[in-house]
């Protein structure tokens, strides 16, 4: 690829990038949240088209997308061979297909049950189904967006074995990924953007985790407010709680959470968390016993879904969810002067970039509209938060601020239960660190005693 | 009930399920393919108005066989016609496919209307034209070429079973509808399908249409499709969105409008206005028992 | 959305748009569209009576486009208007000619009949979608195909008016008629009430709460769920109130133009309606200028036909065109949750 432009409404996605892969190397392609690398991906795809610039590759190019693009419906042998069904007369040869898929399988050492339903496969292994139907295509190059983010890390070595006899055997990879460990053990050079630039060239054996986290950031981090002694009293008692159905409900849940500390739940996702904390935020039903005497301040995993009204102002987002409140519900009438108000306030204290304060949240970045999210949960001074991915897909000074409010928060008496997928967020937050797997608690860490391997192996379904 | 009534009734439950069988068919593939189709009801008065007007005009120089014969393949293309408008609008133009059907309804029924007054010089209704002919039949107590198009209907069925799930094309119709994007990154195009889906759902509502109006009847009148085309979508979703199950659930509608017909002076104490009444509350009702039971394609309705 | 349909479904466009199709239809009939346009501004605008007939049926158009406007605005495809119009005047008809308290209540609970009968229809489907989540569009459409049965039934039979042949109910004291803003015509403080209607759903849309919360349902039905938003009540009551305003309209007709019910009570306004709701781009006050839009032809047309051999069945056909035309736009956020149809 040369001189790569890519420009939307707004914002430079891709600023002139250079890049080279090569038969047989494991590039990784890393850089924070909105860095640009999911966008130089697709245009390496042909997915989207760059406004400048070309991309030249020796044979077929080959996507796996973070988000499957499968059609959960369908059969796995379906999936894999839509597009290039084998043939008989008009109809689809469905026995060949199955031969096909077979085959393919074994040449790749995966395994995989051609006959299922692909919403039924556990997520570990529907990407398996996602990366045979573009291995199917033949490709000469293989790109693959943050691949190993929903993967548990017994997944997770199965996933790079493959990919590694796939590079033996001449494919050149691409891996868009932010976890850095994984590109110091399985890497061979790593490119690393920022702000839509490439700013360095790396050797993975000549570099570390902090070499790559300093030239992603561009310095250091920004730091996170300060951990301060408090008083702990009882706030939310969770009993033996069980809700949601299937594979990922949450089994017999019990835990406590503390005014003044941060309970973290760690695991992979799809093991519970969801159903616990929908059971939590009285969106589902459930069988046990959940205490809490106020009402929960919730920061949700989908801000664009389930957070805001997307068309609507920052000032009327600013009181969702509050619109029944005394002193914003005056009679019939929502208080608009007190909405304004509470818009300014939450821009004032988190930060959020914006014209004015009437500009659709949809014209704002990730980041900003992370902040409304979370400044309008702590606007009330809450007695208890729950905070599900607060920092997902959003920039690194944005997340850093997040984190320092729910800190803060903390430090002033709230209790705060922080599900996250990302193990760095509840290391750095946590007081006591719980892992949730298969539905259960397997695991309970305070701070002192964190043993990262162990959280690792616990998270696996391993024994600690 | 005598035996001849019961037999009577169920003849005529199949008679009067053959529109809302293609209706429902035609809403079967088109939101399989992810588009939801409202103008069913519309595209099934294009055919019904279409076929006459053809058959009104041809049947002097190509006789009274082939006219209406004519008729009925216009009413069919001119079905499918108004199915591609919709298509475009909803995959090049990606409106809001609700509203787009809401309006191709108006167009149809005031096109109709308007095309009364300037055919016919009359407002209301056209005045008789030759239909599908043929002997009549004694079980049916129609023409030949209606009993055609009886047995066609489930031909259709078939056939649509059988494209979509036993055909390339159906497979990508079957993807299209949960998840287009998986269709694009097989590097197929998904709106093509689903324009062609959509098109083909207008040709069958549109014979659906003829059926009513040059099939059971010599005439065109205004409201004689009386809202099956919206029960076809009631078929739809009490069919699960399968060709089998859609037509099943249409001759489920078709015995209420059949019960009509055949109680009228046996239950004196049932108006004949409850009665008319039936068919209509037969979907409300199978409308809330199904739903919440049911699940419609992933991505449907939903502009890609 | 492309360029050219931006600018069609904008106000200039749609008007350029029925202008254009109108000449067409007026060529068509063999006249011409200085004849054509002549004989329908004539008509409709022409001098005081012709006013006030535009401006009646002005008046039938905004109330069912007002209930319509309520509920797309909540997420809720109501085109059941005909339906709920149609049950509303009938309820306001038979009290109307049953109606035996002191004078002057006869007028309010004749409305108020409208609002419940209307009401209670346009909740039966609001309960479908909320305890069975039925969808609206289909369960709508049924019931208006059960509200013909149900009207035609009573009033053929135990409504029926001892005076008349037809088919109607008895027909209003004169002490029970609306009165007319022009005399002589079938002008009434309808008109009057319709749009203080539009001024308080706007009002309710900016500044209430429920107006809020209808607006976060129709918008972001999920972030609505999770924010405190009770869905199923403000669906029932949404649909209901639009079922009302819709059923109000019908109680404005009986009450104001007919002075009794029948079942021809409707030329199809329930349908024109949502193409009024829509031209308004779903805001009561331009709503209002879109019904007069609207009025203009439906009165217009009958002169446009007379005078000028201009058939006016043509109206529905445009306005059909104009709904497709607008559906670019997207007015009613796709759900989340994608309902059954």
């Amino acid at each position: 690829m040369r001189g790569i432009r890519k420009a939307y409404p707004g914002v430079v996605a891709v600023n002139g990038v250079d890049l080279d892969l090569y038969p047989g190397e494991i590039h990784a392609l890393v850089g924070e949240n909105g860095a640009g690398k999911s966008t130089l991906s697709n245009i390496a795809f042909g997915e989207v088209k760059a406004d400048a610039g070309t991309v030249k590759a020796s044979g077929s190019v080959g996507l796996v997308h973070q988000h499957f693009e499968l059609v959960g419906r369908l059969r796995v042998w379906q999936n894999i061979v839509l597009g290039r069904e084998p043939r008989k007369g008009l109809r689809i040869d469905e026995a060949a297909a199955r031969k096909m898929v077979t085959d393919l399988a074994a040449k790749n050492g995966l395994e995989i049950d051609p006959d299922a339903f692909v919403e039924d496969l556990p997520i570990g292994v529907q990407q398996r189904v996602e990366l045979l139907r573009e291995l199917e295509r033949e490709p000469t190059v293989l790109l693959l967006d943050e691949p190993t983010a929903a993967l548990a890390p017994a997944e997770i070595d199965a996933f790079f074995a493959t990919i590694t006899a796939l590079a033996k055997r001449g494919t050149a990879i691409m891996i868009v990924t932010h976890k850095l460990q994984e590109v110091i053990a399985y890497s061979h050079k790593i490119s690393v953007m920022r702000h839509g630039e490439l700013v360095a060239k790396l050797d993975t054996y000549s570099t570390s985790v902090d070499d790559i986290a300093r030239a992603m950031v561009g310095g250091e981090l920004p730091p996170v407010a300060e951990r301060e002694p408090t008083t702990l009293a009882p706030c939310l008692t969770i009993d033996d709680v069980t809700a949601g159905t299937g594979g990922s409900r949450a089994d017999g849940v019990t835990l406590e959470v503390q005014s003044g500390e941060i309970v973290g739940i760690a695991g992979v996702e799809g093991n519970g968390q969801t159903a616990l904390a929908d059971a939590i935020a009285k969106m589902i039903d459930y069988e046990g016993v959940i205490g809490l005497d106020s009402k929960p301040a919730i920061v949700p995993q989908d801000r664009h879904r389930e957070a805001l009204v997307m068309t609507w102002s920052i000032v009327d987002n600013a009181v969702l969810g509050r619109q029944h409140d005394p002193g914003i519900q005056k009679g019939l009438l929502l208080d608009g002067a007190r909405a304004r108000r509470d818009a300014e306030a939450i821009k004032e204290r988190f930060d959020v970039r914006a014209a004015n304060l009437d500009v659709a949240v949809k014209t704002l970045s990730g980041g900003n509209q992370q902040k409304i999210v979370v400044g309008r949960a702590l606007i009330d001074d809450p007695k208890f938060v729950l905070a599900y991915n607060p920092t997902r897909g959003i920039d690194v000074g944005a997340a850093a601020l997040v984190q320092s409010r729910l800190m803060q928060a903390r430090n002033a008496g709230a209790a705060i239960l922080l599900i996250s997928f990302e193990l760095d967020e509840i290391l750095t937050l946590a007081d006591r660190i719980l892992v949730m797997y298969r539905g259960k608690v397997v695991g309970n860490f305070s701070r002192a005693q964190v043993d990262r391997a162990a959280i690792g192996r616990l998270m696996a379904g391993s024994a600690a | 009930m005598t035996q001849s009534v019961i037999v009577t009734l169920l003849v005529l439950t199949v008679i009067k399920a053959v529109p809302i069988i293609y209706a429902a068919l035609g809403g079967v593939i088109s939101e399989r393919s992810g588009v939801i189709n409202i103008g069913l009801e519309g595209m099934m008065v294009a055919g019904a108005f279409s076929s006459v007007v053809i058959s009104f005009y041809l049947s002097p120089a190509l006789g009274t066989t082939v006219g209406p014969l004519v008729g009925l393949l216009v009413g069919v293309a001119i079905g499918a016609l108004i199915g591609w408008i919709l298509g475009i609008a909803a995959t090049k133009f990606k409106v809001d496919q609700i509203v787009a059907g809401i309006g191709i309804n108006l167009i149809c029924t005031g096109g109709a209307a308007y095309g009364l007054v300037l055919v016919f010089n009359q407002p209301g209704a056209s005045s008789q034209v030759p239909a599908l002919g043929g002997p009549n039949l004694p079980l049916f107590d129609l023409h030949a070429g209606a009993v055609a198009l009886l047995a066609v209907a489930f031909v259709c069925a078939l056939g649509l079973s059988w494209l979509i799930y036993k055909t390339p094309w159906g497979l990508r119709v079957q993807a299209c509808g949960e998840n287009p994007h998986a269709v694009k990154s097989a590097g197929l195009d998904p709106l093509k399908a689903r324009l062609l889906a959509v098109t083909i759902s207008g040709a069958l509502a549109g014979l659906g249409g003829a059926f009513l109006s040059i099939g059971e009847l010599n005439i065109y009148s205004d409201g004689m499709t009386a809202g099956r085309g919206f029960i076809a979508l009631a078929a739809v979703i009490f069919g699960r969105w399968t060709p089998w199950g859609a037509t099943g659930a249409a001759i489920f509608f078709g015995f209420f409008e059949a019960l009509q017909y055949v109680l009228q002076g046996h239950v004196a104490w049932l108006p004949a206005d409850a009665m008319q009444a039936l068919p209509y509350v037969a979907a409300l009702v199978a409308l809330a028992g199904i739903t919440g039971r049911v699940r419609a394609p992933a991505a449907d309705g939903v502009p890609f | 959305m492309k360029p050219a349909l931006r600018i069609l479904s904008g106000p200039a466009g749609t008007l350029l748009l029925v202008v254009v199709m109108m000449s067409v239809v007026m060529i068509v009939a063999g006249s011409t569209p200085w004849a054509g346009f002549g004989a329908l501004f004539g008509g409709a605008l022409g001098g005081p009576h012709e006013l006030a007939e535009t401006l009646a049926q002005t008046t039938a158009l905004l109330f069912p486009a007002l209930g319509i406007c309520l509920a797309f605005r909540a997420g809720l495809f109501n085109i059941g208007a005909e339906g709920q119009l149609l049950l509303g005047g009938l309820a306001a008809g038979a009290l109307g000619a049953n109606f035996t308290g002191p004078g002057w209540l006869a007028v309010p609970m004749i409305l108020a009949a409208g609002i419940v009968g209307g009401g209670l229809w346009g909740a039966l489907a609001g309960w479908m979608k909320s305890r069975f989540n039925a969808n609206e569009i289909i369960s709508t459409l049924m019931l208006n195909y059960v509200a013909i049965s149900i009207a035609n039934y009573l009033v053929a039979g135990p409504l029926k008016s001892p005076l008349a042949t037809g088919a109607e109910t008895a027909p209003l004291p004169a002490s029970s008629w609306l009165p007319t803003l022009i005399p002589d015509t079938r002008l009434t403080i309808a008109l009057l009430i319709a749009v203080g209607i539009a001024a308080l759903l706007q009002f309710v849309f900016a500044r209430t709460v429920f107006g809020y919360e209808l607006r976060a349902l129709g918008e972001a039905p999920e972030a609505a769920r999770r924010n405190h938003v009770d869905i199923n009540r403000l669906t029932w009551m949404a649909m209901g109130l639009s079922g009302a305003i819709a059923g109000l309209g019908g109680a404005a007709i009986v009450a104001g133009e007919l002075h009794r019910f029948n079942t021809q009570l409707s030329p199809g306004y329930g349908f024109t309606a949502i193409a009024v709701a829509l031209v308004g781009d779903l805001h009561p006050l331009w709503i209002c200028l879109a019904a007069f839009g609207f009025g203009i032809l439906e009165a217009g047309g009958l002169a446009m036909q007379a005078s000028a051999g201009v058939p006016k069945d043509a109206i529905h056909l445009i306005e059909g065109i104009i709904i497709l035309v607008l559906a670019a736009k997207r007015f009613v956020s796709t759900r989340v949750e994608v309902p059954a149809v």
